[in-house]
């Protein structure tokens, strides 16, 4: 099993009203809220962290992008990753989108990881998600009634434009390109691996079955709640007639290791909290636009994982709120829309305990999903760089020795990179003294 | 009378009511035949209402192949001609009178005359057209109307709730709108209004809350032949749902 650190940069700094204060942590989040000093430190910290990552044996190192959130300050992962692919020299770039149908045209992202994959040497994971509604249609304008469809034409043209051997024309619907020629090309061929996030729709489900990509189910939500989702994947890979190799399926999950399980819950409380509780603050308007969700999703009243996000946290505070009328008192929406840190881990959302613990329960959601990628949550909400790092460190140091071999015996990672061989690959060297 | 003919790869549904001189009806953000008692007071004061739903709404099958304003127009053009609407006057509210005006000014003798109830198509920085979606999906009805009653009544679910298939056709029914609306209500017909040449009524609820009965003037001087604004009291955005007798009778006045 391939275990990827996986980072959502959140700004860390909200106010502790933010959720009484603030209708929404993305799309229309107040920009007088962001500090660009913290921001500064910010980056700096998260992108140490994941070099941290991949130093201490990490597989892999994972980010994705979000635009106009505050829990996913990533709105170019390229930038990031690029970065990343000088000073992590062995572990896999997991790039998780670009959201193709935001660049336009689409050729862009052909490019850049084309140049991203030149650069690592062929280390990198090419994600495509589509993008939440947040994302795609109310910060960046896309029409929902034709996302879908510009994003899978996005998707044929930087395939054909990875693996074709002429320059050619491409006459889409939505792009329109007299001349198609992607350089550079990328290190992988005919490309590098392809991943979908995805958070629940069935036509992603059957068209990554069918078409051999990985499927990585993005959930906030811990194991437990993904069963129903990943048994739906599975059954599409059956019906598609494939294998079902683990490797072709992915989870993100949430982390927290200490020497003991009480140390865990004191340390990781704080952040975890933060995160559910405030940077998971989105306003349900913005979680269900018409035409976002396919007419099959619809159909299977399949629901995505940000719209319960939103869900949930409005249900919350409606209980909260008919609580409050029976005590006749004002109760916050803050205070209405907390989950303590005991439910979060009750419910799978943290695994938190001592790295026995944490490979025990780690391999038994692997198990149960049936997964050979684990998008690991190390940092989450407003962790400090140092309990990032010990939490980073404790996980690949005793727990992944406990975890990597599953599977090994019996499927092949067909979805990892291929990089050059290590002789054959650049690696950043110091500069030689300035002649005088 | 609904009906339900061939169109592209589906059909086209299209209600009829009354009896009497031909005009036509383009619904807005919902459409709902058979349960609009404004068609019907147009057809009780004698005429013979012809009211197509357009693509993706009810039972007319949406269409793969819109997928901007130029597509929504050439859509309509045809439901025109197969609705029998070809220089018929017309009613058309909301996004509907909007494609209305599209049309009108590509193709300027599709209409006698015009009455338009709440078009969008404009845009003022000063004064922006409220997003209609993000809210969630009660806060998208209340927008709709001033009387939630009325807007209620047309989503007003069999005993043992909605079904899949209903549920699915409001899904489309909405997508369609937010094609038609999304992420601006503006696609450049400030350049091309002035080519509408038939006489256009202009009818706004006072209390609307998408689109400010202000725009009324904007779109009044934009036009070469505004006969009148008429301002309906205590209507929501659309109008004809909230008072349908007080529309019927400006539709009245507006035709002779």
């Amino acid at each position: 099993m391939k275990t990827i650190w996986f980072h959502l940069m959140p700004y860390p700094e909200l106010p502790d009203d933010f959720t009484s204060e603030h209708r929404s942590v993305w799309v229309d989040i107040d920009p007088g809220l962001f500090d660009p000093r913290v921001g500064h430190r910010m980056y700096n910290e998260y992108i140490d962290e994941l070099e941290f990552a991949a130093s201490v044996g990490f597989d892999g190192v994972g980010i994705n992008e979000h635009h106009s959130n505050a829990y996913g300050l990533m709105p170019s992962p390229n930038l990031i990753a690029a970065a990343l692919a000088r000073t992590c020299p062995d572990a896999a770039l997991v790039v998780l989108g670009d959201s193709v149908a935001l660049y336009n045209p689409p050729i862009r992202v052909a490019e850049e990881f084309a140049m991203l994959d030149c650069i690592s040497g062929g280390r990198l994971v090419a994600g495509f998600p589509v993008g939440t509604p947040m994302d795609t249609l109310y910060a960046y304008g896309n029409n929902p009634a034709t996302l879908r469809e510009r994003y899978h034409e996005g998707i044929d043209l930087i395939l054909k434009a990875w693996t074709a051997d002429d320059v050619f024309s491409f006459n889409g619907k939505y792009s329109k390109l007299r001349y198609v020629n992607c350089w550079p090309r990328p290190v992988q061929q005919p490309h590098p691996p392809i991943w979908i996030p995805g958070g629940g729709s069935i036509d992603t489900w059957e068209w990554c079955a069918r078409s051999g990509y990985s499927y990585l189910y993005l959930s906030y939500f811990g194991y437990k709640a993904a069963m129903k989702t990943m048994q739906g994947f599975w059954k599409c890979v059956e019906e598609a007639g494939r294998p079902a190799n683990p490797f072709q399926a992915g989870f993100a999950q949430f982390f927290g290791v200490a020497d003991s399980e009480a140390e865990a819950i004191e340390l990781y409380r704080e952040p975890a909290e933060y995160f559910f509780n405030r940077c998971l603050h989105v306003y349900p308007g913005f979680a269900d636009p018409p035409g976002y969700k396919t007419l099959a999703t619809v159909r299977n009243g399949a629901e995505g994982m940000v719209e319960r996000a939103a869900r949930e946290a409005s249900e919350r505070a409606a209980e909260a709120a008919k609580k409050s009328e029976r005590k006749a008192a004002q109760q916050s929406f803050s205070a209405a829309s907390h989950m303590s840190f005991e439910q979060m881990v009750e419910k799978g959302y943290v695994i938190v305990g001592s790295p026995d613990q944490v490979a025990e329960k780690t391999i038994e959601m692997a198990k149960q999903l049936h997964i050979g990628h684990v998008m690991s949550l190390c940092h989450f909400g407003n962790m400090s760089r140092d309990l990032a790092m010990h939490n980073t460190e404790l996980m690949a140091t005793k727990v992944l020795p406990q975890i990597r071999h599953l599977w090994d015996d019996e499927w092949d990672d067909e979805w990892w990179p291929t990089p050059l061989p290590s002789s054959q690959r650049m690696t950043p060297s110091p500069f030689p003294a300035t002649p005088r | 009378m609904i009906t339900h003919v061939p169109w592209k790869a589906g059909s086209l549904e299209i209600w009829e009511e009354g009896e009497g001189p031909t005009i036509g009806y383009v619904h807005g953000m919902v459409c709902a035949p058979g349960r609009l008692p404004f068609v019907a007071e147009l057809a009780g004061r004698g005429r013979h209402v012809v009211a197509p739903s357009l693509p993706g709404y009810s039972a007319t099958s949406p269409s793969s192949d819109i997928r901007n304003v130029h597509d929504w127009v050439f859509a309509l053009s045809e439901i025109v001609d197969r609705s029998g609407l070809a220089g018929c006057p017309l009613v058309a509210s909301s996004t509907g009178a909007m494609l209305a005006l599209e049309l009108a000014a590509v193709r300027p003798e599709a209409f006698s005359s015009l009455i338009l109830i709440a078009p969008l198509g404009l845009w003022r920085d000063d004064n922006p057209i409220t997003d209609p979606f993000s809210t969630t999906l009660s806060g998208q009805r209340a927008l709709l109307t001033n009387d939630p009653a009325v807007t209620a009544s047309f989503f007003d679910d069999a005993t043992d709730g909605p079904t899949v298939d209903s549920m699915i056709q409001r899904y489309t029914g909405r997508t369609a709108t937010a094609s038609l609306v999304w992420p601006i209500p503006e696609f450049g017909l400030a350049e091309r209004i002035h080519r509408v040449s038939c006489p256009v009524t202009l009818v706004w609820g006072s209390d609307d809350r998408i689109i400010d009965p202000s725009y009324a003037d904007l779109i009044a001087e934009s036009l070469s032949d505004c006969r009148a604004t008429h301002v309906v009291t205590g209507a929501g955005h659309h109008a004809e749902w909230d008072d349908p007798v007080a529309v019927a009778v400006i539709v009245d006045a507006a035709l002779g």
